[in-house]
């Protein structure tokens, strides 16, 4: 008990030193250890929500290997999107990718993006970008899918609207309880496309809304950490939307069998794109990662490590032969993705406001 | 304590370096970066329009939330006094069996909290869970899903917050004189009288404080409600999280935000006017310390017991379930079927051989005890001028002060960068985003509302006359305030230094939008092994996240407060019977770590 007063000294000493520094030295960036992200050597700065399950140490190291020395910045889409947008007055990333079409539209009407046409431009298909900022590098299948050792292919659903509409669905599917995600967001694209019209309300017929009302009305709310897999596992629920790159993984991990619905108007795609942050500082480094990331060889790379759906020509013979025949088969939604994009952020208010329940 | 006049206040040097810094740091980092992200939220377009609070009010939905997070909230303040109480006395006041081990169990919140916490209780009390099971086959016709709707979020809730009286009450219940108990004693007053009469009244300042928390904690629910609530029972801050993200709907975030900053505001200003006016600590020159109390009626006795163990049963079984858990694969913990041959350590080993290693975990250490320190080291001088100053410059510096319990850090970080991101007479010209800095700057302001409160009240226990003597002696300002007054609050600051940093440990939504690019912490690595893939692999992830969490969080709480705690019960300075004690005394303040709170909502793991 004799050193205890020492201690309290010391500790006394330190925390008034750290509160006389409060003031005065936290915001002078020269002194300590503040550098800026601008001055931090050759190492690009890569803002991506496509980063779990290994993809970014992945990259980091392949990027490594050709030359590249990048730090990736995890985030979810749309908090990405947030930064890079309330950053374009001072940019900190250099490259963004993994956003789809729908984010990035969103930073290029901002004026955050800068134009490029990647080396490798002629090898994918420009409609599934927009041909001038951001460039496509990977395609998703936003689907239905169900349990298969409950339902056969006949009795299955045919299209979204079956779950709400008919009884032996009715319950068994799973719903969405918020919309901050992309394939939520995606799913009622798909869905409110289908109900366009111009003088409904927010561009959506009123039957439109009858059916967003009818899915939340009649579906099985998700369960917040915990997989759809799960449930369909456990036999909670038999059905729900899922990204066609995650199936068979986690049929694998829970031990169930899915199959998926091809809706008669097709699927909505979710297509991942890359594109150069306006304001970089390293542009034409930028602009080189760019170009060797979206290439063939990389870009199989990846379809085969992370059994992915590659945009480019090139890359598709290393990917999964099953998952090129599945998208060789799939039939894509035709979709306006302007109208999409201009009405998104007030469709999903609407929704949570109105028919979530 | 009688106002002071301004002019007074002036006349000391000492206030006006602190005043000075004080009124750079709010206008820079508290007003100017929130009145920039306000009004580009309210006003996008120049000009204002009733937009938002029409939604609003016009969404079932939403009001019904709103309405669900105000029930909570006072249900909370309730309940949680309740088993706070009950669990302070047990491990404080009578003579309970093991009580050291009740202690530790009572403890576990002190360390863990948010969705694994939830999904812990969702183990043994879902339909699933190990406790249904076993009711289900005793009796047979009961509904599996028992456990869920507002019953289970409350709680829940409340075994998951009971974190402050732990601290705060404890600390309090401590410092009564044992004297006045022995001569109610004498008197013949019994047990539940002197309970009564005596203890709870003089706890009444600390009991009002962590009321305050309660409240809070019930308004900025989360986790609980989206793992246990159910269909019925949702909450306001989900939505106000969705909001946050969508540029085109967030003023209707900021509006719900400001709607639950007010309510928090008027809670506050009720209970320090409750408060006013009480003595709450003993006045006699040689107090005596307290002295554990039997339970004389056997019957009493034995009942108090086995509540005792049960609710430490209830408090120890989610921590175990979640560390034997962490173990096992992610399908397993998400069907709820543990078999101890499936446990491997992979899920440590997958986690702790990221290339990212163990560069996240000290660059957050670094960050929360940099940020822990500035805040606690500045507000000492801040909380010992507020107190000592009853006057309208004063009362309008707290309010200031108050202004990041009001806003979601989403937003708070998004005013700093708008403001910083260019040359800024406010910081000497200097840019600040993409620095190191501005995360720091960030971390410091969002601890500050609860740091100042927890100052404020243990500045007001000091018994003044020591103060007095001593400048009668000819101590100077700084001396006595380095010499008599710090070493008084070093306890409680110490606390709150420790119940900050562990806060900030696992931050995600302020670093994910100031983070330096090369400087990355925590929050941000978890949030990439656990979201979105919940599959398999990320559930694992969170569970192993949490744990090592724990044991770092349990570090500190033993190192900080474990010590200095057992170090007051056995030394008080004469004449300041209440010091250690009263900590707490005004005490309101954010919610300590592990309960949701509606300032730092989507954090990965809490």
């Amino acid at each position: 008990m004799r050193r205890f007063p020492n201690l309290v000294a010391a500790v006394a000493a330190v925390v008034l030193l750290a509160g006389c520094g409060s003031g005065a030295a936290t915001p002078a960036p020269s002194e300590g250890g503040p550098q800026s992200a601008g001055g931090s050597g050759d190492t690009l700065v890569v803002y991506t929500n496509s980063n779990g399950e290994g993809r970014g140490d992945w990259l980091t190291a392949k990027a490594a290997e050709a030359g590249f020395k990048i730090e990736i910045v995890g985030a979810g889409g749309a908090d990405a999107t947030n930064k890079l947008i309330a950053e374009k007055n001072n940019p900190i990333a250099d490259v963004a990718f993994g956003l789809n079409n729908m984010y990035f539209s969103q930073i290029k009407n901002e004026g955050a993006l800068e134009a490029y046409q990647p080396s490798w431009a002629g090898d994918v298909d420009k409609e599934l970008g927009d041909g001038e900022t951001y460039w496509p590098l990977v395609k998703q299948a936003i689907l239905l899918g169900y349990n298969s050792d409950k339902f056969s292919k006949d009795a299955a659903p045919k299209d979204w609207t079956d779950l709400w509409t008919k009884d032996a669905f009715k319950s068994r599917y799973e719903r969405v309880t918020g919309l901050g995600t992309a394939t939520a967001q995606l799913v009622f694209a798909g869905i409110l496309s289908r109900y366009r019209d111009d003088s409904g309300d927010l561009g959506v017929s009123d039957e439109g809304w009858k059916q967003v009302e009818q899915y939340f009305q009649n579906g099985s709310p998700a369960v917040a950490k915990t997989d759809l897999f799960a449930r369909i596992a456990s036999g909670e629920v038999d059905m729900g939307q899922m990204p066609s790159s995650i199936i068979a993984d986690r049929e694998k991990s829970f031990k169930v069998n899915v199959e998926t619905v091809i809706p008669s108007v097709g699927v909505p795609l979710a297509v991942e794109q890359v594109a150069l942050v306006k304001g970089s500082k390293k542009k034409e480094q930028a602009q080189k990662f760019i170009d060797w990331f979206g290439s063939a060889e990389t870009q199989g790379q990846f379809a085969k490590q992370f059994n992915s759906m590659p945009v480019n020509k090139g890359a598709q013979a290393q990917a999964n032969p099953e998952v090129v025949d599945f998208f060789a088969d799939l039939k894509q939604q035709d979709i306006d993705w302007d109208f999409v994009q201009e009405n998104m952020g007030a469709w999903v208010e609407k929704i949570e406001l109105e028919y979530m329940t | 304590m009688t106002g002071t006049p301004v002019r007074g206040m002036v006349r000391s040097p000492f206030v006006l370096v602190v005043g000075a810094v004080l009124t750079w740091f709010i206008a820079a980092f508290l007003v100017w970066p929130n009145i920039n992200v306000l009004i580009a939220t309210f006003f996008p377009d120049g000009s204002f329009s009733g937009r938002a609070a029409e939604k609003l009010f016009s969404s079932q939905r939403a009001m019904k939330a709103l309405g669900n997070s105000f029930l909570l909230a006072v249900a909370l303040s309730v309940t949680v006094n309740l088993v706070g109480i009950f669990i302070v006395l047990m491990t404080h006041y009578f003579r309970i069996r093991g009580s050291r081990i009740l202690f530790l169990g009572y403890a576990s919140t002190f360390i863990y909290g948010g969705i694994v916490l939830a999904a812990g209780y969702k183990f043994i009390y879902g339909d699933k869970g190990i406790v249904t099971s076993l009711l289900v086959k005793v009796f047979p016709g009961m509904d599996a899903g028992w456990f869920s709707g507002f019953f289970a979020v409350l709680a829940v809730m409340t075994f998951a917050t009971t974190t402050n009286h732990m601290l705060f009450v404890a600390n309090a219940l401590k410092g009564i004189d044992y004297q006045t108990i022995e001569a109610a004693k004498n008197l013949g007053a019994s047990t539940w009288t002197i309970l009564r009469r005596i203890v709870l009244p003089m706890l009444k300042p600390t009991l009002f404080a962590v009321t305050i928390l309660s409240f809070l904690t019930g308004l900025g629910a989360l986790s609980a409600p989206q793992v246990l609530g159910g269909r019925d029972f949702q909450t306001i801050t989900p939505m106000i999280l969705t909001f946050t993200n969508s540029p085109t709907s967030r003023d209707l975030a900021a509006l719900l935000a400001v709607i639950l900053g007010l309510a928090t505001m008027v809670m506050l200003s009720v209970m320090s006017r409750l408060e006013k006016g009480g003595t709450y600590f003993s006045v006699s020159k040689v107090s005596s310390e307290l002295q554990k109390q039997e339970i004389t009626n056997p019957v009493a006795n034995a009942a108090v017991h086995a509540v005792a163990y049960v609710l430490f049963a209830v408090y120890t079984l989610p921590v175990v379930l979640i560390i034997l858990y962490s173990f096992a694969d992610g399908a397993a913990i998400q069907t709820g079927q543990l078999s101890l041959g499936n446990l491997t350590l992979d899920n440590y080993v997958r986690v702790l051989t990221q290339q990212s290693g163990l560069r996240p975990f000290i660059v957050s250490v670094v960050y929360s005890a940099l940020a822990a320190l500035i805040a606690v080291g500045g507000l000492l001088f801040v909380a010992r001028l507020l107190q000592k100053y009853r006057n309208w410059v004063a009362a309008a510096f707290e309010y200031l002060l108050h202004i990041p319990w009001i806003l979601p850090s989403a937003l708070l970080a998004l005013g700093l960068i708008i403001s910083y991101d260019h040359p800024n007479p406010l910081v000497g010209g200097a840019v600040l985003t993409g620095t190191t800095v501005i995360l720091l700057i960030a971390f410091v302001t969002v601890k500050i509302p609860f740091t100042l409160r927890m100052l404020k009240a243990s500045f007001a226990s000091v018994n003044s006359s020591l103060e007095e003597a001593a400048t009668i002696m000819g101590a100077k300002t700084l001396y006595v305030f380095r010499r008599i007054l710090l070493p008084l609050v070093l306890p409680a600051a110490a606390a709150v230094t420790a119940l900050n940093f562990n806060s900030l440990l696992d931050d995600y939504d302020t670093a994910i939008f100031l983070a330096h690019p090369l400087v990355q912490p925590l929050g941000l690595v978890i949030k990439a092994n656990t979201d979105g893939a919940e599959g398999t692999e990320g559930i694992a992830n969170t569970f192993v996240y949490t744990v090592l969490l724990m044991v770092i969080t349990g570090l500190t709480m033993y190192f900080v407060y474990g010590r200095s705690r057992r170090r007051t019960g056995r030394k008080r300075l004469p004449g300041s019977p209440s010091v250690p004690g009263t900590a707490g005394q005004a005490l309101p303040g954010a919610p300590a770590p592990g309960e949701d709170d509606a300032a730092r909502p989507a954090a990965a793991v809490r």
